[in-house]
């Protein structure tokens, strides 16, 4: 590789170790551009062949001494977060140093810039695909490492003949070898908290999400197409008939005002936890367990499965911020993985009082209701049919823009325009039970997902966000959902290969989601148990067969044969005892001397010291030490030398 | 010397790169044990299993390497001598790139690019001796940043190889024009005959065919005496060194006297000029080939005697001594 190619690889390399940031937002893009820019600039101008001073070399010093100042306004008054600043800063000094390497040589501190890079990337990052980014970053780090410690080599002795380092192939073998050792490191490494500074990083937070804080009916309102992972859940398979589709609860909506559905406040009710399980409702009938890994994306708010009456492996669980919605407590790590129980009906621990909603019921939506609800007697009857009426009667249209219309009220939806999407269907449906008096509310959550059938749980992504309806029937909430079946989310059909292509993909997410980036102490603690477990089950196996086999050939025969065979062990540890090599004894000797023969050191270097320590010992051993200089460094094999020098050793001993 | 900045003593140091690296690896640790972020747990696997393995390399490479003597040119004291070491991998696994060898009887340290793995290479080395004689080569260092220069790894190791270093040549022409052979001896254009009339008698050396012994002189004497003809004695040169070193001569003197007469004689040789160098119970001639390296070996070797010792001088031969003119003269 020549230098210029060489200079380019090291500007490629700082380059890449930024680009990662412009996914994960640590810092704003305008300062992660202009460092590209800069940086491409010098780039070009090296491949060209000219200095790397894109910018004159005096005024980058100046902008330099300028920059410490810049660096606490910048962590005051423009970032306002020291993290955020020391990126900005990191990123100056790279685009800074390959012009100052005209002047001084420094490499190895641009590598050193480029790490910091490196880490404020990966610091911030939970995607999978930063392990390909790790992998790239370090085959082209162990390169660079590779050529300065050839160049310090060389340079140690002023060798100038020496050829470039061939560094492409030593590089990958060495990265395979660091990701083996990597692998392996990876549990072991101790998960335990900072004593002096806890929780001071977590997980990051989301931008956006399915669920919003209410339901606004003045704005715009579309479904998004994010196919991110909110939510996996694996059940038996005699369970998918009976809970299948999925309706996971992530907010409930029942305060009407200014045609906006909000939700309701509460104060945080911690659940009580027994045997590592929180109970939140009582069950009914058939149940069955469920495994689920979430991510959080509106605080740390748990999306529960319908029918939930039990979670366990969470810390803690507390009801709110509204009526029966949960949450837990998590500082660090946006995904957490819990285990629950559901049951087809539940009901709630305590009986509260329940109040039809407040939405505004006008005459002509009053008259539909009693049209649609008919005679029906109960109030499970009423909603049934009003889910009916609205899933066959009206149009469902995921985005209001389409018909004309940004923007709708629930009672245009009822009365006027019948199409919209499940936000208008479930408010429609709450309108026209609240005119009936019947206590109802909203929803928000995510329906459906999809079977992933290598490895059998369901995937639950940000585009299947849903809205339903809950009513009250007298003693629980039932759900009841008025959007057509055939167009609710994660009901679209696809081809097999395309099935299984996006299982493949969502299995290796679900790989690093659960084992590489939530993987804990409680993962570690849990390893450990298992493999003492296993350890012990194998060990009473071994000694119940043991003992059975013990019973079955402990007879004359099996003990002299055992006997011959630790006699002819004896016998062989006795040969090698007796067989080792001349400096083997030597050495023994004179460690029982006092004297460490090192690898480094000569049995002459060894004499040396001993004769300072112990001269008798010393005057003694040289002889035999002038033997086995003879014995192995003379061309002539003899022996003879080595029997007496094994022999003398012994007479010394004695 | 260059290698006096980077040879210690021990067997691995940190270098500047390494530190950087160890520094670097602890605060990437202690982040991912402060926020438990498994990203930097990531990175931090793979910056302690490259430590590992760097370590792991350096030592491994250059443990199963092994070094052999293989040969060395002339070698003449105060002179670089071109010799050859055989570096050997055992190892199934590592290439070993980037070794230096540093030994006391090297001129300089040898920079060896890459050792393969399950290969040999040669490689040119210049030794350099400071004194004549015998000298054993027990020794070498080899050092090796290899691969990332996270630590400069040591190894000593013991070789076995001997070198006898011929004398060392004087440099300047003063000295040389001293002993620079007379016209007369090495032309017998004024003598008459071509090479049957006898010229003068000597004793054996080795090489000396046997048609020219002088059979009844032999027989008196007790000894092969040989005949000499005028055009043999013409193209040939008679040294006679004595190793007796008086109590009151330094060293250095007889190894002065040394390299005149190493000098004279490669001199004499470089002209075409037979030399018959006779020193105790020795006598060598040189004739074509290696055989004048018999006597630049022998010079090597002569040990300073205390006691004097009786040599037969012929007549036109020239005596090397660090003798007293007067005790030569008696002896």
């Amino acid at each position: 590789m020549t230098p210029k190619a060489r200079e380019l690889e090291t500007l490629a390399l700082a380059m890449f170790a930024a680009v990662p940031l412009y996914f994960t937002q640590a810092i704003l893009a305008p300062p992660l551009i202009a460092f590209h820019v800069v940086m491409l600039g010098i780039a070009a101008r090296v491949a060209m062949g000219k200095g790397p001073e894109l910018i004159p070399a005096a005024v980058m010093r100046a902008f330099a001494v300028a920059y410490m100042f810049f660096y606490v306004i910048d962590a005051a008054a423009i970032s306002r977060n020291a993290i955020a600043a020391s990126t900005h800063l990191i990123l100056f000094i790279a685009a800074y140093q390959p012009i100052e390497s005209v002047r001084t040589r420094n490499q190895s501190q641009r590598l050193l810039t480029t790490s910091l890079l490196f880490l404020a990337s990966i610091a911030t990052a939970t995607h999978i695909l930063i392990l390909p980014f790790v992998v790239a970053f370090t085959f082209l780090m162990f390169r660079q490492l590779m050529h300065i410690s050839h160049d310090e080599s060389v340079r140690s002795i002023d060798y100038t003949a020496a050829r470039e380092l061939p560094a492409g192939r030593a590089a990958a073998f060495y990265l395979c070898g660091t990701t083996l050792v990597g692998m392996l490191l990876f549990p072991l490494l101790p998960r335990v908290r900072n004593p002096l500074l806890p929780g001071v990083g977590g997980g990051l937070t989301n931008a956006s999400t399915g669920l919003s804080e209410s339901i606004d009916f003045s704005q715009p309102r579309s479904s998004t197409g994010d196919a991110g992972v909110v939510t996996r859940v694996w059940m038996s398979q005699d369970a998918i008939p009976f809970f299948t589709p999925l309706r996971l609860r992530g907010a409930l909506y029942d305060r009407f005002g200014k045609n906006e559905w909000r939700q309701g406040r509460r104060e945080f009710l911690p659940m009580e936890v027994r045997n590592g399980a929180a109970t939140i409702a009582r069950p009914s009938g058939f149940t069955r367990r469920a495994i689920i890994q979430q991510r959080f994306i509106v605080g740390t708010r748990l999306f529960l499965p319908v029918g939930t009456y039990e979670v366990a492996g969470l810390p803690q669980v507390v009801e709110a911020p509204t009526r029966d919605i949960f949450m837990t407590w998590q500082t660090r790590g946006d995904l957490v993985n819990y285990d629950v129980r559901i049951a087809r009906e539940i009901r709630p621990l305590r009986q509260r009082p329940v109040a039809v909603s407040n939405y505004p019921v006008t005459p002509p939506v009053a008259l539909m209701a009693r049209q649609i609800a008919g005679d029906a007697t109960t109030a499970d009857q009423a909603a049934r049919r009003i889910e009916a009426h609205l899933a066959t009667k009206f149009t469902y249209v995921a985005d209001p823009a389409t018909i004309g219309r940004r923007s709708m009220t629930v009672d245009d939806f009822l009365l006027n325009e019948r199409r919209g999407h499940c936000e208008y269907f479930a408010a429609g449906m709450v309108a026209l039970l609240t005119s009936l008096n019947i206590p109802a509310r909203i929803v928000g959550g995510f329906y459906g997902g999809q079977l992933n059938p290598l490895t059998g749980y369901f995937v639950i992504r940000r585009q299947d966000a849903h809205a339903w309806v809950e009513v009250w029937t007298g003693d629980s909430w039932e759900t009841f959902d008025p959007t057509p079946v055939s167009l609710r989310p994660g009901n679209t059909q696809q081809g097999l290969l395309r099935v299984y292509a996006s299982a493949l993909g969502d299995s290796i997410t679900y790989f690093w989601d659960r084992y590489i980036l939530t993987f804990g102490l409680g993962d570690q603690v849990a390893l450990a148990i298992e493999l003492i477990t296993r350890t012990r089950s194998a060990m009473e196996r071994l000694r119940s067969g043991a003992a059975a086999s013990m019973r079955e050939v402990l007879s004359i025969r099996f003990l002299m044969i055992v006997t011959a065979l630790i006699a002819l062990g004896f016998l062989a540890v006795w040969l090698m005892h007796a067989r080792r090599p001349t400096s083997a004894l030597l050495t023994e000797h004179l460690r029982r001397l006092g004297i460490n023969v090192s690898d480094a050191m000569t049995m002459e270097e060894a004499l040396a010291r001993l004769r300072i320590e112990n001269p008798d010992a010393a005057d003694a051993l040289q002889p035999l030490i002038a033997m086995y200089e003879e014995e192995r460094f003379s061309n002539r094999h003899d022996a003879s030398l080595a029997s007496a020098i094994r022999r003398a050793l012994r007479e010394l001993r004695a | 010397m260059p290698a006096d900045t980077f040879t210690f003593n021990g067997v691995v140091r940190l270098t500047r790169v390494g530190t950087g690296f160890v520094l670097f690896t602890i605060v990437i640790g202690f982040a991912a044990i402060n926020t438990g972020n498994n990203s930097l747990y990531i990175g931090l696997t793979f910056m302690l299993g490259a430590l590992l393995l760097s370590g792991i390399a350096s030592k491994g490479g250059l443990k199963h390497l092994v070094i052999e003597f293989s040969s060395v040119d002339e070698a003449w004291a105060g002179r670089a001598a071109e010799g050859r070491l055989r570096i050997a991998n055992d190892s199934r696994i590592w290439n070993v790139r980037d070794v230096i060898v540093v030994a006391q009887e090297l001129a300089h340290p040898v920079f060896v690019p890459v050792v393969p793995r399950r290969g040999k290479v040669d490689v040119d080395v210049q030794f350099l001796f400071a004194h004549r004689g015998r000298v054993e080569l027990r020794q070498v260092d080899l050092y090796t940043r290899y691969p990332f220069g996270f630590f400069l790894k040591k190894r000593r190791m013991r070789i076995s190889g001997e070198v006898i270093v011929f004398p060392r040549l004087l440099e300047g022409d003063g000295s040389r024009d001293r002993f620079a052979p007379v016209e007369g001896e090495l032309s017998s254009a004024n003598r008459i005959g071509h090479g049957t009339d006898v010229h003068s008698f000597r004793d054996y050396v080795r090489g000396d065919s046997l048609r020219h012994v002088y059979w009844k002189k032999s027989a008196s004497l007790g000894r092969w005496i040989m005949k000499q003809t005028e055009l043999d004695a013409g193209r040939a040169v008679h040294v006679v060194v004595d190793p007796y070193k008086p109590r009151d001569v330094a060293d250095d003197e007889f190894e002065q006297m040394v390299s005149e007469a190493a000098t004279f004689i490669h001199d004499s040789i470089a002209q075409g000029v037979d030399v018959v160098l006779t020193m105790p119970r020795i006598s060598l001639r040189s004739s074509a080939g290696d055989a004048s390296r018999a006597l630049f070996r022998a010079l090597a070797l002569l040990e300073a005697s205390r006691e004097p010792v009786e040599q037969t001088l012929e007549r036109g031969a020239l005596l090397f001594s660090v003798r007293r003119i007067d005790d030569a003269k008696s002896a």
